[in-house]
């Protein structure tokens, strides 16, 4: 008796303390995260910083004196090239490691080890689209220079000395929240890093839908309805501008043979438009003071910590200030005292896949050039939290990895992937990114730009300059395989060499222009060029309205200051409605129509096309012309079996405008024929009909702000650690690109001149520690469309920059 | 741990060895997160509770002080008992 008691005696505290210290499935460790001494609580940040303080570290080289601003924005002033990038590595950590930890466990397919089995799926995906495999060619290239090398290794050992630093009391909260450790950062996560931004800017893939369009409706549909040119356009190297190179000779496209596609039942959605952003820059002659301004704001899926860490690093040869990657040594968008810099994605064709006929089921060959060829295994092991780790094979021809042989269920992101197809991505290529980014922050004029450009991969970006000697350019800059014309427009049959990617675009040949007659250089992910380009990029880019607001709006523009260009960041006008509001609106069957929809129609018809947050015609618009879309397109292009995509806005527009009498018009599933003013009008209803459902009679509930719902979630999607919901304006289409999540990941404007004044904000904050009054201090100013004066400072003690705190690092 | 040794050692009754490491944490914990988060304006406090559910801070640190006080009371009790059983079977014996 007595020994079962006190057996039980024992027991239960031990239960106990277990059962309150464990994760069980998403709930965290319960006694330890709230327990003051070790959990949540030490991570609450006194709101008062400490003003000095010194550390000694066995990496450094020599004394490094960091000094952070009011905005705990660190500006590092180090002796030599290592400690500017090991204090980067160190201050970056510092602010966030959960953050750069977990981007790039994702990227390489390692969070089922943290978070169990349920991102297996995810996991084997981003294994199987290679892109560990990507990462360690992209690692062979960085390690190959010695600049870049010192980079990482000094950046690497910044972020351990931190790491080591810390005791368990101190590890970010999300380490206790998902119950797990830091481990120490390795060169292969920067490569990791840079290779998942590639993943969000280029891995975009339509041809598997497109080929099943081609094998439904065959080559004249595809020829009118997705065109290789837009309807309306206005290209990012201006129409005309001449080329001034001998082009190679464009391998020729072979003959087309009858493919036979296997089908998925997946349906087809409307195309959401990608990720986009703006960069522009106007010459010295359109601006108050003589010199160029330069402007970028890419647009991401928004998250909190926030995407970029601003930083200025100062050393001899170098004194550079703007946005890094967690994860990543050195400044990516920017300036310097002599040049600025920005980019937006360019939309390339560098992701095809190939058809691959296997001689057996083994897979261990596959027909290529008339002959049987041998693939080969790359083994994945995924660990898994609370169980055996995973080993996943992996077939790999020479176009790259076979991504599915067997497409899993219920998992979106396998959606566009051809099962038993091959994917040749640009990312799988040797490259050295850094390199390009090493230059530009030592950048001192035109030259240097075009040179720093040369080096760089992927993702293909437009990247804008200007400098203080009054020069302006823009190029469309990446490594493009040279093509022949829609080369993976469709799937590719893998056994013919033809249609392997035989050469490169020379980097000297890239579409570019310095200081066009205009006046001015802008991109916004539109048409690289008009189509004299001699080479083949993308067949469709992304649509034309934001470039030509942009173009617009810079071409009538004279004596430009900072303040006017911050303006035009946040102009919320839409060509899109511009362009065919009055054409549906004329459509419109007043007679037919309830209250609620009369009163929707009038405030449209009195719309200045701006979607601004207070704006109901903006909500009813938006809503009204993407169902006129689903109306016009759906019953053609949603087949069960075949996955395909509806053809683009752009097309869309043309057919409304030009083509009202098409065939597309009618609904093929009804027995009576439709008209454009049927669809119009069903659409219009359609739209406060549902509006109406959702948010009762028109009101403030109907205004574009709530309807939009703009927010920035936890990068994790841990609900407090988001930010709440904004009233701002702004959409997809507009300059403002804000959609819920998606938007203006940092705004930036740069008046270049002897000394160079920078503006700029992010919707966050510094600190990754939701902890921290500095985790979301700036996402005010950027509601408001304002920009902070950014402090360029010339020495750890320049009395133009208020300064708060200050880390001395020193050796040990 | 500390409760259920000390309370294993000197624990004089049932109740007090329970209520005395209930009442040690309870005011423990309290004092030293409410040392943390004051200076912080409760901020991270607030944003924990958003995420258990519940909309005020300080219903956070209740939470955290009633939870470590309840395990360290258990564990005190059941150190006593255990000191108590293991005593009486050598008496026993």
């Amino acid at each position: 008796m007595n020994k079962t008691k006190a057996l039980i005696c024992v027991i239960v505290p031990i239960l106990l303390t277990y059962a309150l210290n464990t994760k069980f499935g998403d709930t965290p460790p319960l006694l330890k995260f709230l327990d003051p001494f070790t959990g949540f609580w030490q991570n609450a940040e006194n709101n008062r910083v400490k003003a000095s303080k010194k550390v000694a570290l066995k990496g450094a080289r020599q004394s490094i004196d960091i000094v952070f601003d009011d905005r705990m924005i660190p500006h590092i002033f180090a002796k030599n090239d290592y400690d500017a990038y090991y204090a980067q590595g160190y201050v970056t950590a510092k602010h966030r490691l959960w953050q750069m930890d977990f981007q790039t466990r994702f990227a390489a397919g390692r969070l089922s080890e943290v978070v169990g089995k349920k991102a297996i799926e995810l996991d084997r995906y981003q294994r199987r689209m290679g892109m560990v495999y990507g990462a360690e060619k992209s690692l062979k290239g960085l390690m190959a220079d010695p600049q870049s090398k010192e980079m990482i290794l000094a950046y690497t050992a910044g972020i351990n000395d931190y790491i080591h630093s810390l005791s368990t009391a101190k590890l970010p909260l999300e380490y206790k929240l998902l119950d797990f450790k830091p481990e120490d950062w390795t060169p292969i996560k920067c490569a990791l890093l840079l290779k998942q931004m590639s993943a969000v800017l280029a891995m975009g893939s339509d041809e598997f839908y497109m080929t099943n369009i081609r094998n439904k409706f065959g080559t004249d549909v595809i020829k009118d309805l997705f065109p290789d040119y837009p309807f309306k356009e206005d290209p990012i190297i201006p129409s005309g501008t001449k080329w001034d190179f001998t082009p190679l000779p464009v391998p020729e496209a072979p003959v087309l043979k009858a493919e036979t596609i296997a089908q998925h039942k997946i349906r087809t959605k409307q195309k959401e438009e990608g990720i986009g952003s703006n960069n522009w820059a106007l010459s010295g002659s359109k601006t108050v003071s003589g010199f160029p301004i330069l402007a970028n704001d890419p647009h991401l899926n928004l998250s909190l910590p926030s995407i970029w860490y601003q930083i200025q690093l100062h050393a001899p040869g170098l004194n550079a200030y703007g946005v890094s990657l967690p994860g990543a040594p050195g400044i990516i968008i920017g300036f310097n005292q002599h040049i600025a810099w920005g980019v937006t994605n360019v939309a390339a064709d560098v992701l095809d896949f190939y058809q691959v006929k296997f001689k057996d089921s083994t897979h261990r060959s596959y027909w290529y050039d008339n002959q049987w060829k041998n693939t080969s295994v790359r083994l994945e092991k995924i660990g898994i939290r609370g169980m055996a780790a995973e080993i996943d094979t992996v077939f790999y021809t020479h176009h790259g990895p076979v991504v599915y042989l067997q497409k899993p269920k219920n998992f979106s992101r396998s959606n566009n992937v051809p099962t038993g197809s091959a994917l040749r991505w640009i990312a799988h290529e040797t490259s050295n990114e850094l390199k390009t980014f090493y230059l530009l922050n030592r950048g001192k004029n035109y030259a240097d730009y075009r040179r720093a450009l040369s080096f760089y991969t992927a993702p293909a970006q437009n990247f804008v300059f200007a400098s203080a000697d009054n020069d302006i350019a823009i190029t469309a800059n990446g490594k493009f395989p040279l093509k022949w014309k829609d080369q993976g427009k469709f799937l590719l049959d893998g056994a013919d060499p033809e249609n392997d990617w035989r050469g490169w675009i020379p980097a000297d040949q890239n579409p570019t222009v310095k200081n066009p007659p205009r006046g001015f250089v802008s991109s916004a992910n539109q048409s690289s060029t008009d189509p004299s380009y001699p080479y083949y990029i993308n067949w469709e880019f992304s649509p034309y309205e934001r470039g030509k607001r942009i173009n617009d709006r810079l071409t009538v523009m004279t004596n430009a200051t900072a303040d006017s260009i911050r303006k035009m960041q946040t102009d919320n006008y839409s060509i899109h409605a511009q362009n065919i509001l009055p054409a549906v609106l004329d459509l419109v069957d007043q007679g037919a129509l309830n209250a609620t929809q009369k009163e929707g129609l009038a405030l449209l018809s009195k719309w200045n096309k701006y979607y601004n947050a207070n704006s109901v015609a903006a909500s009813i618009f938006d809503l009204w012309t993407k169902r006129l879309q689903f109306d016009i397109w759906d019953d053609e292009f949603t087949v069960a079996d075949i996955p395909m995509r509806y053809p683009s806005r752009d097309r869309t527009v043309q057919l409304i405008l030009e083509e009202p009498d098409s065939r597309w018009i009618d609904n093929v599933k009804t027995g009576t024929k439709e008209t454009l003013s049927d669809l119009v009008n069903e659409s219009f209803k359609f739209a406060c009909d549902s509006m109406e459902k959702r948010f009762g009679p028109i009101g403030k509930d109907w205004e574009w702000a709530n309807v939009k719902h703009t927010n920035i979630p936890h990068l994790a999607k841990i609900p407090g650690f988001g930010s709440k919901n904004l009233m701002i304006g702004g959409g997809k289409m507009t300059i403002n690109a804000l959609s819920e999540s998606n938007g203006p990941s940092w705004r930036m404007v740069v008046e270049l001149g002897k000394s160079p004044k920078g503006h700029g904000v992010f919707p966050g904050g510094q600190s990754g520690n939701p902890g921290s009054r500095f985790y979301d201090n700036m996402i005010d100013t950027w509601a408001k469309g304002e920009l902070y004066d950014l402090f360029f400072m010339q020495s750890a003690d320049d009395p133009s920059a208020k300064i708060i705190s200050k880390l001395k690092i020193i050796k040990k | 741990m500390i409760s259920f040794a000390a309370c294993g050692l000197i624990g004089k009754t049932g109740k007090i060895s329970f209520w005395s490491p209930f009442l040690a944490i309870l005011l423990l914990w309290t004092g030293v997160a409410l040392f943390k988060s004051l200076p912080n304006g409760n901020l991270l406090a607030s944003r924990v509770a958003e995420m258990f559910g519940v909309k005020l801070w300080w219903a956070i640190l209740v939470i955290s002080s009633l939870l470590g006080a309840l395990a360290s009371g258990i564990s005190g009790y059941c150190g006593y008992h255990f000191r108590k059983a293991v005593l009486k079977k050598k008496a026993e014996a």
